[in-house]
């Protein structure tokens, strides 16, 4: 009789912590440091990245609060979640830092969330068409994830700051990108391996197959260019560029795509 | 005179901020500071001055005028909350400022109930605007205001006291009123002899009413005040008179943070029953807020298994630091134990250790400078036989493969067979990339190797003669046409100061593009202080660019060296060394030393 109460209870308590569990997993979990949560996050998420110093975060209190207001530096990732744009859907809206010590954050999500309705790539139009080098770098580490995916993930060039004398045209810096990923993606056939491959054999317990595939996806990328060149239609993603400006109120444009996006 | 104070979050927002010195908001100069903590997270040389840490920004870098600063900081955890305040430099008197402003604006702000606002703000308690978003500041927009009112009255006081007391004969027994520690004390008597500059400095009058300006006049009013015997209380009173409007708005900012002391000296008791379920949330439940309790004994044991790793104890107590400091007041997820999610701050914290800072492109840099017709010029350092040679010869081969001119350069002028050692390396590589070189014989200047790999060498001989040879020899580079230049030097122990004093000026003669330092994976703890000193060895204005870390393949899963290095310098490692071949070089992917060193 002991034995069958035991019993219940034991299942009792079984079936409610396994729908908590499920509550829980569902909401997906606010904090970054959400354990080792293997399920992918569903939640449809616009995601703002881009090199440090470009307006991210101006943008993102902008949309967020309708403020505009002064930011610095960003060392943490910022997150809405059921974000309302305006009558559209609701959506999950982050905004990573730009330093490169702290990409991490976005790959890991890039990675781990499977719904990805767009990334807005924010770039500051007055950089010299020369020294987009680092920018694209940037953005071939956000393409070496998102081109993993069946449908790749469609990226919007947000080019901030047109109301500067020195800005350049959305389309010019487009092309600018378009050819120094070519240069990055051919340098980096050139380079040397990363360590990870070859230590395989003698470290196989803590390389497993994922790092495999990696590489598998990474050659995969790097074939692109081999028909002409890199370039952006070549993509699985929608490659876009518009110009913006946060700072003079005019996102329209940007807030467009998102939307856009959302009822895709 | 400070220069701003502010508090930000982590995400970027600027909650507050108060231009001191009556200048426009500088964010260049918080981004730097900020920049400055991200590059390097414990803020290592950072001082610490009592209660909070300062850290020293040198001016320097690509912009010519931009000027050194200090900042003194302050980080809270429930909410996470970024105060600092910026001062041109260091000098006993400014910390003294920067820290009383802190002190003040930290019990101003929790007693204004803002910690609290923003938390429910955060957890998404507050109203909702019409994107269905609640602003960090919702709601608050009052408190923030009065916060701004209260502490800019306060921190004139307080500077205006600090000032009548200089311009009196202070007693000892004053002062320990109303200075507690004797430390304290000696600073504000280092104050007075900048007294007389930082008034005609304060800009900020504004705040206090208009009838109080004559007020602010303070020499007189000093000196009518050196005929009584004050002690502080009536000094606050006699202040008081005068300045009504400041004086109420002081008494109520003193009323509203001792009310604050009373109520949260109520201890959370803990009952059994608390107990109990903390124990199911600690392990399964999650949901939990972390305490130092909960964290102790786990760190501890991250903490051993880092060091059963190779990683320098120095280095492990740093890491386990920054888990401490990220988790302590924060929740742990859903169904999360808190082993589980220390880990994965571990893992957080390894990983931007060994991130480096800047991306290093190599290949684009040095077609970059040979567009200039510029040799792009690599010198070696290390220890003795950690290296060094075999290591420039993987890299001149991988970059005789991507079609560059290599000059190899043996600055080596002590070590006997250092030469003839890299006579066969030329060799060897000479015929990797031509095949029908013969050994041994002389290229069409009449030196070792081929047209794709050359050596330079100038015998054996003094410190002296090594510069002499790497000027040589970059010029030599630039009239023949050379991609790069690379430099052997001599090992040396790191701890003998006359062995390394002449990287010195051999940096600053031959002005290598990159400094590299070769280091064995073996080493282990000893490597915290190799980095370290090679790096000093070049003086202030030189850094040394990046590691090489080599046999990496035998050490197996040990790979700490790498952490203690790049933890020692904030400088990344760009290659590792993973066998005796030519084409055992590889970058380094921080996500499988992170793996490894996690296993």
């Amino acid at each position: 009789m002991l034995n069958n109460t035991v019993l219940i209870a034991l299942v009792f308590v079984l079936i409610t912590s396994s729908l908590l569990l499920i509550t829980q997993r569902h909401k997906g979990s606010r904090l970054v440091l959400n354990g080792e949560s293997i399920t992918k996050n569903k939640e449809p998420t616009i995601i703002i990245a881009g090199p440090s110093n470009s307006g991210k975060t101006a943008f993102y209190t902008f949309l967020t609060s309708g403020k505009l207001t002064n930011t610095v530096t960003s060392q943490k990732t910022s997150v809405a979640h059921d974000f309302k744009l305006s009558k559209a859907n609701t959506f999950r809206l982050m905004e990573f830092p730009g330093h490169n010590k702290l990409r991490k954050q976005l790959i890991d999500t890039l990675e781990s969330s499977n719904n990805i309705k767009g990334l807005l790539f924010m770039v500051d139009s007055t950089t010299d068409p020369k020294d987009l080098t680092e920018v694209a770098e940037f953005l071939f580490q956000i393409l070496q994830v998102t081109e993993r995916q069946p449908d790749g993930c469609d990226i919007l060039l947000a080019c901030n700051k047109c109301e500067s004398f020195t800005s350049r045209p959305p389309a010019k810096i487009k092309d600018a990108l378009e050819k120094e990923m070519d240069k990055i993606i051919a340098r980096k056939r050139k380079s040397l391996d990363s360590v990870q491959n070859t230590l395989n054999g003698s470290l196989k317990k803590t390389d497993d197959a994922d790092n495999e595939d990696d590489q598998e996806e990474k050659s995969a990328l790097l074939d692109i260019q081999v028909a002409g060149g890199f370039k952006f239609s070549s993509l699985e993603g929608n490659v876009d560029a518009l110009e913006g400006s946060v700072t003079k109120n005019n996102v329209d444009k940007w807030e467009c795509w998102i939307e856009e996006r959302l009822i895709n | 005179m400070l220069e701003q104070f502010g508090i930000i979050t982590p995400q970027g927002q600027v909650l507050y901020q108060y231009n001191i010195s009556g200048k426009r908001f500088a964010e260049v100069q918080i981004n730097k500071f900020i920049a400055h903590l991200i590059a390097s997270p414990g803020a290592k040389g950072a001082e610490h001055n009592g209660k909070f840490s300062i850290v020293n920004i040198n001016s320097g870098g690509p912009t010519k005028n931009a000027r050194g600063f200090c900042t003194m900081y302050h980080i809270t955890k429930q909410p996470e909350l970024y105060y600092f305040a910026t001062y041109s430099d260091a000098s006993l008197q400014l910390n003294d400022e920067a820290e009383e402003i802190l002190t003040l604006a930290l019990s101003l702000w929790d007693s204004l109930k803002l910690n609290l606002g923003i938390i429910d703000n955060l957890n998404g308690k507050g109203d909702k605007n019409e994107h269905n978003y609640v602003d960090i500041l919702q709601g608050l927009d009052d408190a923030v205001r009065k916060f701004d009112q209260y502490l800019k009255v306060k921190y004139e006081a307080s500077i205006k006291k600090s000032h009548v007391l200089k311009e009196k004969t202070s007693t000892e027994s004053y002062q320990k009123k109303r200075n507690n520690d004797s430390k304290g004390s000696k600073k504000k008597i280092a104050q007075s002899n900048a007294s007389g500059r930082k008034w005609g400095q304060n800009g900020m009058m504004e705040e206090i009413n208009s009838k109080d300006a004559s007020l602010l006049d303070f020499s007189a009013e000093g000196d009518e005040e050196n005929s009584y015997s004050i002690n502080a209380t009536i000094e606050k009173d006699s202040f008081g008179n005068r300045t009504e409007n400041g004086e109420f708005l002081i008494k109520e900012i003193d009323e509203l943070l001792s009310k604050e002391k009373v109520t949260s000296q109520q201890p959370a008791k803990e009952t059994t029953l608390d107990n109990a379920f903390g124990f199911l949330k600690k392990h399964v439940l999650g949901n939990k807020t972390i305490t130092e309790q909960d964290l102790n004994s786990i760190l501890e044991q991250m903490k051993q298994q880092l060091i059963t790793k190779n990683v320098a104890p120095e280095a492990a107590a740093f890491l386990m630091d920054q888990v401490s400091k990220d988790l302590v007041g924060s929740k742990t997820a859903g169904w999360t134990s808190v082993e589980i999610t220390a880990r994965e701050a571990l893992t957080k914290a390894l990983t931007q250790v060994l991130t480096p800072g800047v991306s290093v492109d190599l290949l684009h840099e040095i077609q970059k400078k040979a567009e200039e017709k510029q040799p792009y010029v690599f010198s070696i350092v290390g220890v003795n036989g950690v290296g060094k040679s075999t290591n420039l010869s993987k890299l001149a081969f991988w970059l005789l493969q991507n079609n560059f001119k290599v000059l190899i350069v043996a600055c080596d002028t002590f070590r006997s067979g250092a030469i003839e050692q890299l006579r066969v390396h030329v060799e060897n590589l000479a015929q990797l990339t031509d095949e029908s070189h013969i050994r041994g014989s002389k290229n069409k200047r009449g030196k070792s190797g081929n047209d794709h790999v050359e050596l330079f060498e100038a015998g054996y001989g003094g410190s002296d003669l090594v510069t002499k040879i790497a000027k040589q020899a970059i010029k030599y580079a630039k009239d023949q046409d050379f991609d790069v230049v690379l430099m052997d030097t001599a090992g040396r122990r790191h701890n003998d100061a006359t062995l390394m004093s002449p990287l010195k000026s051999f940096a600053e003669q031959a002005n290598p593009d990159k400094i590299i330092m070769v280091g064995e994976a073996l080493v282990g703890t000893d490597s915290v202080q190799q980095a370290k000193n090679f790096n000093n060895a070049f003086g202030k204005a030189r850094d040394i660019d990046f590691f090489i870390v080599s046999k990496c393949d035998t050490v197996g899963q040990m790979l700490g060296t790498m952490v203690n290095m790049v933890y020692a310098t904030d400088i990344p490692i760009l290659f590792v060394g993973v066998g005796q071949t030519y084409t055992d070089l590889r970058t380094l992917s921080v996500n499988w030393a992170v793996n490894i060193l996690m296993s």
